[in-house]
């Protein structure tokens, strides 16, 4: 019971983290949280079913497809609905938040009400040090989700995009001052946010099957872990998405398995009244 | 406007709204009922968001919040549904003087998330507390009389919505809802001259979260049966789309919102369950264009040819 608990702890974790990036990312540049975050990796659930599935591309390629198309979602977004309320923060509160009703009454409307479910990429389970056998698409997700958060950190700290997307971070006004277009910056970077939420989806898919609404704990997971890291924090992300599964895993295998979303909005309570700026304070990246 | 004119114009809207009722049938008399109870959501959440720039999407917990407090109160414990009405006002004024001085030291983005937190752990708790709330099956209210009639339920709910209008107007028309908008507009400026920040944007948030409590409460004991559809996010975002569409940061804006999207969804409502999207469609776009709402576009058409000499806006 405990390893096992531990074990999908990690795994879901993982996935928490990632997403929990793509909303930090996005709060740390631009001040904006998209509240559609979860119903685009939702989107992106769906986008891989649809072309594995229905269409019989190979489970990579329409993974990858899914995400691109994910990524120019969201730069459409930005430049439609986002871009005009700079400055106001509260619109692109409430316009995102329109959008992902409008997007979970759109997927009822075309996917209805029943979940749907991407193709393994692996069959079978793996006997995890003679403790327990475990799903191996399971295992898989926890390397992807792993493999590609390492890499959104080489992105971020190592490379020249990634310099610019800290300097905006840290002071918007200096690095337009040094010649950054922030405007393009923002498009890009909300587009960047999307298709990690992407990339959690197409993850996760084959896991946990998607359903129109299946995004809003997703996504609401992602904001606490925003909160609990510490907004605009990389590393906050990571620690908190970590803790999150894991407190979530145990909680639902010790205490009450109904209430497995309720242990993160305590920890959000927790946070919020003792320390209020989350672990890792606010936004050097 | 004046202050008598506009006393006589609403005194001739509230003779209207008593007469109207009476010749029609059951069923347009349930939607102006529950219309009514959209017009208090609607305009309490404008409090919010159009006046102190706050986006809570907590609004139909709260609801909820008044109407499962009123509801158990009375099922387990036999007490009366007014007595019911006024605790679960004040549970839901309690929890969101809490929320407020919790999350708004942080800024308002702290709100937003904590209030959609608080309105998805709300509906999970009520689901899995069966024995309590019945959960999804909906819990069995008695109503406000003895004696079933919907055309005093439509009376009890006009009294309140005035009553809450009433409130509210005088609330913005005062010293304090200068200090709302002042919040709003520049909260920096705002704090030099004075303006306590933090207290103000969490008493707009109480008396808001007060008001969605006692409306959730009366809503309750009317339908009948509570069930998680009140404290949902469809909900919550029915109050959002009508005062957005209406008009956001104007008083009357939420009220024809209100009337507006719930007669309109009656009417969509016979080709399917499509008004959801089709409000939220309409929503973007509104809010996209014309952030003041249907009301704003009216305005704009009517002050421009004499927009130097008119003070309409002001009203």
């Amino acid at each position: 019971m405990f390893a096992i608990s531990l074990m999908n702890g990690l795994v879901m974790g993982v996935i928490y983290a990632l997403a929990a990036l793509g909303v930090s990312l996005v709060v740390g540049i631009m001040n904006v949280v998209n509240f559609a975050h979860g119903e685009l990796y939702i989107l992106a659930g769906y986008f891989s079913y649809l072309f594995a599935s229905a269409l019989g591309v190979n489970f990579v390629l329409a993974m990858v497809i899914a995400v691109g198309l994910v990524f120019f979602l969201g730069l459409l977004i930005e430049y439609l609905l986002i871009r005009p309320t700079y400055g106001n923060d509260m619109y692109s509160l409430i316009l995102t938040f329109i959008l992902s009703i409008v997007l979970q009454n759109a997927y009822l409307l075309i996917f209805g009400p029943y979940p749907n479910k991407p193709p393994l990429w692996v069959q079978g389970a793996t006997d995890v040090f003679g403790l327990f056998l475990y799903g191996n698409q399971r295992l898989a997700a926890l390397a992807a989700g792993a493999a590609l958060i390492a890499v959104i950190f080489v992105i971020i700290k190592k490379t020249w995009f990634g310099r610019i997307i800290r300097a905006a971070s840290q002071d918007r006004e200096m690095a337009e001052l040094n010649g950054v277009n922030t405007t393009r910056l923002n498009m890009l970077s909300f587009g960047l946010g999307c298709a990690l939420a992407a990339a959690a989806g197409v993850i996760l898919a084959p896991v946990f099957p998607v359903t129109p609404t299946a995004g809003v704990p997703v996504a609401l997971t992602a904001f606490v872990v925003v909160v609990l890291g510490g907004m605009g924090s990389l590393w906050g992300c990571v620690v908190g998405g970590l803790t999150l599964g894991l407190v979530e895993n145990f909680g639902a295998a010790f205490i009450s398995s109904g209430y497995k979303n309720v242990f993160g909005f305590m920890i959000l309570i927790l946070v919020l009244l003792v320390r209020p700026s989350g672990l890792f304070g606010r936004a050097k990246i | 406007m004046t202050g008598k004119r506009l006393g006589f114009i609403s005194a001739l809207i509230l003779a209207g709204m008593c007469i109207l009722p009476l010749g029609l049938g059951i069923y347009p008399q349930h939607v102006l009922i529950v219309s009514l109870f959209y017009v208090m959501m609607a305009s309490s959440w404008n409090l919010l968001a159009g006046y102190t720039g706050q986006v809570s999407f907590g609004h139909a917990a709260m609801a909820g919040i008044g109407a499962y407090t009123s509801g158990i109160l009375a099922v387990k414990a036999g007490i009366d549904p007014w007595i019911g009405v006024c605790a679960g006002t004040a549970i839901a004024a309690l929890l969101g003087l809490g929320l407020g001085a919790l999350c708004l030291k942080m800024g308002g983005i702290y709100l937003s998330l904590t209030t959609l937190a608080f309105s998805q752990i709300l509906h999970i708790v009520i689901v899995n507390e069966y024995d309590v709330t019945r959960g999804t099956m909906g819990l069995q209210v008695p109503g406000l009389m003895a004696e079933y009639s919907k055309i005093t339920y439509y009376y009890i709910m006009l009294a309140a919505a005035v009553l809450t209008l009433a409130i509210l107007y005088r609330m913005i028309h005062s010293n304090l809802g200068l200090n709302f908008r002042a919040v709003q507009n520049d909260e920096v400026a705002a704090k030099s001259i004075g303006v306590k920040v933090l207290q103000v944007r969490v008493l707009a948030f109480t008396v808001a979260s007060a008001m969605a409590g006692f409306a959730g409460g009366l809503y309750g004991h009317y339908l009948l049966l509570i069930t998680p559809e009140i404290p949902s996010l469809d909900l919550q975002f029915n109050v959002l789309a009508m005062t957005v569409i209406g008009g956001m940061g104007s008083f009357i804006g939420p009220v024809i919102g209100a009337f507006a999207l719930n007669i309109l969804a009656e009417k969509i409502r016979d080709y399917g369950e499509y008004h959801v999207l089709v409000f939220g469609l309409v929503a973007l776009v509104v809010a996209r264009f014309a952030p003041n709402g249907l009301l704003g576009i009216w305005r704009r058409f009517r002050t421009r040819p004499h927009a130097r000499s008119s003070n309409r806006l002001q009203d």
